[in-house]
């Protein structure tokens, strides 16, 4: 089974020839689907939540589950992204996810500067939660 | 107050949907996310992206003149309709740096996204375009931005400030709103003097804005603003200041409204301005170093 670090350059691969918005929208929220059932919707209360990314794993193989707004596609489909690279595999590989896994599937420019930081911030927390789960 | 100070600014779903094929109306798509236009949107709509088409992407500030002149001929520019998602924050935030560069005629569709989904319209995912207009656009109308200066003698003098962050925020315990990411200042807090009225609490469950009379409570009753009074209002980034900027304006016509769209994200980086951390009441402004003049 491949590990954390080859999902992710899995990943990159299928981004890194894609160029420009379209691009983007169109292949994100497809992974979004690819990973639904691991994907809940926020309760409609919460006004504000879009990155509320959290993790549950019971030590040993990794699961990612988020609850992310439903107007927060973008999100949604990035913590798909991750939730495929970490899943069935040992929490240690949770190190495997770097900071720049936005800017390796070229995104920054089609987001733009502060919605690139909310997802930065969303690798970093998701690679805490999984490494302190147990 | 029975009704809006200016209710041309605000169009239903209805109207919309009427308008969807008029030529003499853009409707005009603006979220947070920028999937959302992708996965679909009022048929006919074109997508402007505030961060991404509306700033300048390396000086913090707008796209100059010529770059929003732009924007409109590509767009074919003439009566523009914005909605969004978040309750239309990002449509507010279209919609003030159109009247920034003067645009004449600007409207809201109440509810946005949220609405229209709640209603069961159609959605489209066809990414429209439309024939080049020419489009001349007047220099920056500078009686609806504040920037830090002005902010900082508006505050000294007392005049209105309004806070629309969550109390999390104004009081802060948090740098931004509570299930976002929790960076971007180096201080948290509110300026002194400033009163806190989230956001949410103009709007109500469908995205609607609320009621003149309510709106009319909220702002002038309970937190006591005065109409002829200048206001500022500010958040993190002037998002979700321009929502309440538009409020004060054209539903509650307050004369001398502005949009710090500076906000946290500067102020709280700001060497030497002062901060009051901590809900009300205050305790009187803090001790802080004067700034140069710019």
């Amino acid at each position: 089974m491949d590990t954390v670090s080859e999902r992710i350059d899995r990943i990159v691969d299928e981004f890194v020839d894609l160029d420009g918005r379209e691009n983007y929208c169109s292949t994100l929220p497809t992974d979004c689907h690819r990973s639904r059932p691991t994907i809940r919707p926020a309760s409609s209360k919460k006004i504000a939540a879009s990155t509320s990314a959290r993790r549950r794993s019971i030590s040993g193989p990794m699961t990612l589950v988020a609850e992310v707004a439903e107007e927060a596609p973008t999100v949604k489909g990035f913590v798909a992204l991750l939730a495929e690279a970490v899943a069935g595999r040992p929490q240690t590989e949770a190190t495997e996810i770097e900071d720049d896994l936005l800017d390796r599937i070229g995104l920054t420019d089609v987001l733009g500067m502060l919605r690139s930081r909310g997802l930065r911030a969303i690798v970093g927390r998701v690679r805490k939660e999984l490494l302190e789960a147990g | 107050m029975a009704h809006y100070a200016d209710p041309d600014v605000l169009v239903s779903t209805d109207w919309v949907a009427e308008h969807q094929t008029d030529p003499n109306v853009r409707i005009v798509e603006s979220n947070e996310d920028r999937a959302l236009y992708t996965q679909g949107h009022v048929p006919g709509a074109v997508e402007i992206d505030w961060q991404v088409d509306l700033q300048d992407q390396t000086i913090r500030d707008y796209v100059d003149r010529a770059g929003f002149e732009k924007i409109c001929r590509d767009n074919g520019i003439t009566t523009v309709v914005f909605y969004g998602d978040k309750n239309n924050w990002w449509a507010c935030y279209a919609f003030w740096v159109f009247k920034l560069y003067g645009h004449p005629s600007c409207k809201i569709m109440n509810g946005g996204r949220k609405k229209w989904q709640l209603e069961g319209r159609e959605w489209s995912t066809e990414r429209v375009s439309y024939p080049p207009t020419s489009y001349t656009a007047p220099e920056q109308d500078k009686s609806v931005r504040a920037l830090r200066d002005e902010v900082l003698k508006h505050q000294k003098a007392g005049k209105n400030l309004v806070d629309v962050r969550s109390p999390e925020e104004y009081c802060g315990e948090r740098l931004h709103m509570p299930d976002y990411p929790n960076e971007g200042a180096l201080r948290g807090g509110h300026i002194p003097g400033a009163v806190n009225i989230p956001w949410p609490l103009s709007v109500n469950e469908d995205g609607t804005f609320k009621s003149a009379r309510e709106l009319e409570k909220l702002y002038c009753k309970t937190n006591q603003l005065k109409r002829r009074s200048p206001t500022i209002a500010y958040c993190r980034i002037g998002e979700r200041s321009s929502l309440t900027w538009f409020v004060l304006k054209y539903l509650l016509g307050f004369g001398n409204v502005k949009n710090y769209d500076g906000s946290w994200m500067e102020w709280g980086n700001c060497v030497g301005v002062p901060v009051v951390k901590g809900s009300l009441p205050e305790g009187g402004d803090p001790p802080a170093t004067p700034l140069p003049e710019a």
